[in-house]
């Protein structure tokens, strides 16, 4: 493994249940403030109403009304792609002459399960093609780009729950090798009914608002929203090096190769994607200010990030920020990255909202309060079924 | 960037399983294809479709360990266990072997199979085993749970720019030396509710690919996997890939290559090709053996591999040739030893894969 050039992040975009916009997440998080509620997009039928965290209509800009021929999942990754543009002093025009890439993670942006679709033609009739011309459209990195005119390469990333982490490290890696000049690169995701009943099927849905970490922890709850980044090139930065809000350091990614669904009791690809990631940015364990854990709330998932965690970081301070958003699925990368990024501005992390009693299984445990972290670098780290796991490491940045 | 060394491949769909049945199709000059049944209105259509068979996997996995593998993995499986065996690589070790697979529609039996336990049993009685198997990467992960790729793991979903797309990404992991080797591979699956959207956007039915008919209709849908070993050495066993490109459709191409083209009977993408292509071009056109499907500039790539090993383009085309945009059609020996896979999305977006001989 060796050291690779750090790339910048010059913007950032988030919207999701804890804010309109990232600043507004960010002083949700700070006030330890969430909304879990029961579903009002769609209905079920359990016998438990699983809280979620649903993006509330009046969270979206004006100027992106929704679209009754464009899926939701497209619109929330558009509001954070234009948060993020403006954040990096961007205006559309300003880019056309430039090659500018969109990488998008996703899960249910790009599933072809429209219920009310299927249960007609099941049913024995001729439904209209309506929602699939809606989901032939809206492909998420796709959308992006044809809403703001851009015309270089596109990847919508399919990788379940680390697929924002991954869209993010990949970008870094476009820029890198100069396919781009600028990437928008992060996840997008809305809530569903097909993966609520999903993860409620697999008795990982906690019925309670979600408590990552804590002994009494039962599963997630599901959430939505978007977080996008904007990566550019040494070549642009050079003209504007006042506009680094990070670096993009380290990414890193391994496969469990181990089961469909539940990480490796070891964190064995998990401690490949860290290893990864952090000879990449070139530091040490010691160097990470703090990490944003997956921290799903799920009982494996914790169990084995705690003692990875206490294994590679001993005494670096972490927390999932899943208990004020949600788990946003393939957004989650994209949301935490923003985040992360937030925080290591600021040089504080909020408490692990959902996290009081400490499990004595975890060897580690997240932090119960506001914390002032220090250090030049932040880990953020996803796990996703299949066995994926992908780390990212930022450096400050220049910014103030 | 460095070259993607292509040392095994792995291809299954309606043409049969591995290069030497798409080969032989290929030699034979006869299009083949199968069916498949589409419930409608209470009556079942017989649609004309190029159907792939995975049951060649129990070959190289035993049948217990795939019992709750779906047809999609299975059909991602088994083409990444044929290029693996095409390479003389089915024993090596697969720890810093990376996982990209590119999708357009995903598994979309097992994801309208979940929705089938919903409306059977009720939102309480949803499908654990369906839901795991719906998300796009399962294919990624049972391939790198059967053979213990331990590197990276990539999924692509970005319809028919998906290959280009995910292919991009693997130069990179290749040349920053992230991983030794990467299995790539493209799958896409048929079902019955891809047959009814199909029928109900281009009504009518054809009866046979005719690629060059620009402005007419006549694409037959497919499905299958093609999987690729790619190294970043110097020797290749098939040839090289040079070079990746993806992007909207903006200035012609250079009149001085052959180009293979993705031309799958859609109308609807023809203008992309007419746009991005002079007039004099050298083409080529294999789609009528392995039929329409979001991936199917994978199976032009095996195609172009299996022309650089030979040093010819394979077989006769057994249809008739390019017409309107004058372009020519390339037969026989290869007059450069370089290929372009060309595929154009009909929303404006090109991908090109340039391959060339070692």
């Amino acid at each position: 493994m060796k050291r690779r050039q750090p790339v910048a992040i010059t913007g950032a975009g988030c919207l999701c249940a804890a804010g309109p916009d990232l600043a507004a997440c960010m002083e949700a998080l700070f006030r330890g403030q969430r909304k879990p509620a029961p579903p009002e997009l769609f209905s079920a039928g359990h016998a438990v109403k699983y809280p979620v965290f649903e993006v509330p209509e009046s969270f979206f800009p004006a100027s992106m009304p929704a679209d009754p021929d464009m899926l939701r999942t497209a619109r929330l990754a558009r509001a954070a792609s234009a948060e993020a543009l403006a954040d990096a002093g961007w205006e559309a025009a300003d880019l056309e002459r430039l090659k500018v890439g969109v990488i998008v993670g996703t899960t249910v942006g790009s599933a072809m399960n429209n219920e009310a679709f299927y249960r007609e033609y099941r049913d024995g009739g001729s439904p209209g093609m309506e929602p699939i011309g809606r989901f032939l459209a809206a492909n998420p990195a796709a959308a992006v780009a044809d809403y703001f005119g851009f015309r270089g390469p596109v990847q919508t990333i399919v990788n379940a729950c680390s697929s924002g982490t991954d869209a993010v490290g990949i970008a870094a890696q476009w820029i890198r090798a100069g396919l781009c000049d600028l990437v928008l690169a992060g996840g997008a995701d809305e809530l569903c009914r097909t993966t609520y009943n999903g993860f409620i099927s697999l008795m990982i849905t906690d019925s309670e608002p979600v408590r990552p970490f804590d002994l009494k922890r039962k599963g997630l709850n599901l959430g939505e929203g978007a977080g996008m980044l904007v990566l550019e090139s040494d070549a642009l930065i050079q003209r504007r090096p006042d506009r680094v809000r990070a670096w993009l350091a380290g990414y890193g990614g391994a496969c469990d190769a181990y089961h469909l669904t539940a990480p490796h009791p070891e964190g064995s690809g998990l401690k490949h994607a860290l290893s990864e990631a952090l000879d990449a940015a070139g530091c040490q364990p010691e160097d990470i200010a703090f990490i944003n854990a997956h921290g799903t709330g799920t009982p494996d998932n914790d169990r084995v990030e705690s003692r990875t965690l206490a294994d590679v970081f001993p005494g670096i301070p972490f927390l999932s920020t899943k208990g004020f958003t949600g788990h946003t699925l393939g957004a989650a990368g994209g949301v935490e990255a923003a985040l992360t990024l937030v925080c290591l501005e600021q040089e504080r992390i909020p408490a692990n909202i959902g996290f009081s009693e400490p499990d004595p299984d975890l060897p580690a445990c997240p932090v119960a309060v506001e914390t002032i972290v220090a250090g030049r670098f932040a880990l953020s780290q996803s796990l996703a079924f299949g066995g994926n796991n992908a780390v990212i490491v930022m450096a400050k940045g220049e910014r103030r | 960037m460095i070259r993607l060394a292509i040392q095994g491949v792995g291809v299954l769909g309606g043409f049969g399983c591995g290069l030497g049945d798409l080969e032989k199709r290929l030699m034979e000059g006869v299009p083949a294809f199968g069916s498949l049944i589409v419930p409608v209105e209470g009556q079942e259509l017989n649609m004309a479709a190029y159907t792939a068979d995975s049951a060649p996997l129990e070959r190289f996995v035993n049948k217990r360990a795939t019992r709750r593998i779906d047809h999609f993995s299975r059909m991602a499986l088994l083409g990444a266990c044929l290029a693996l065996e095409d390479a003389g690589e089915l024993e090596s070790s697969m720890e810093r072997v990376g996982v990209v697979i590119a999708s357009g529609y995903g598994p979309t039996r097992t994801t309208f199979s979940f929705l089938d336990s919903v409306f059977d049993g009720g939102d309480a009685c949803a499908s654990p085993t369906n839901f795991s198997n719906s998300v796009h990467n399962a294919a990624a992960a049972h391939v790198a749970i059967q053979l213990k790729a331990g590197g990276p793991s990539l999924t692509v979903s970005q319809f028919e720019m998906s290959v280009c797309s995910a292919l991009m990404t693997t130069q990179l992991w290749l040349a920053e030396g992230r991983v030794d080797k990467v299995l790539f591979g493209a799958v896409d699956e048929l079902c019955s509710v891809l047959g009814y959207c199909w029928g109900r956007f281009f009504p009518g039915g054809e009866s046979m690919i005719d690629p060059f008919s620009l402005d007419r209709q006549t694409a037959i849908p497919g499905e299958g996997a093609a999987f690729f070993l790619l190294t970043r050495d110097e020797q290749a066993r098939y040839g090289h890939v040079s070079q990746i490109r993806q992007e909207s459709i903006q200035a012609p191409l250079s009149s001085g290559e052959t180009y293979l083209l993705n031309l799958d009977g859609h109308a609807g993408c023809s203008t992309g090709y007419r746009q991005v292509l002079p007039g004099s071009a050298s083409v080529a056109v294999y789609t009528p053996y392995y039929g329409s499907l979001p991936v199917g500039q994978a199976f032009d790539l095996a195609v172009a591999a299996m022309a650089l090993r030979d040093g010819r383009l394979p077989g006769a085309n057994g249809f008739a040739g390019p017409a309107d945009p004058g372009w020519q059609l390339a037969q026989g020996a290869l007059d450069r030893n370089r290929l372009i896979c060309l595929k154009c999305d009909g929303r404006g977006r090109v991908g090109h894969i340039r391959v060339e001989k070692s």
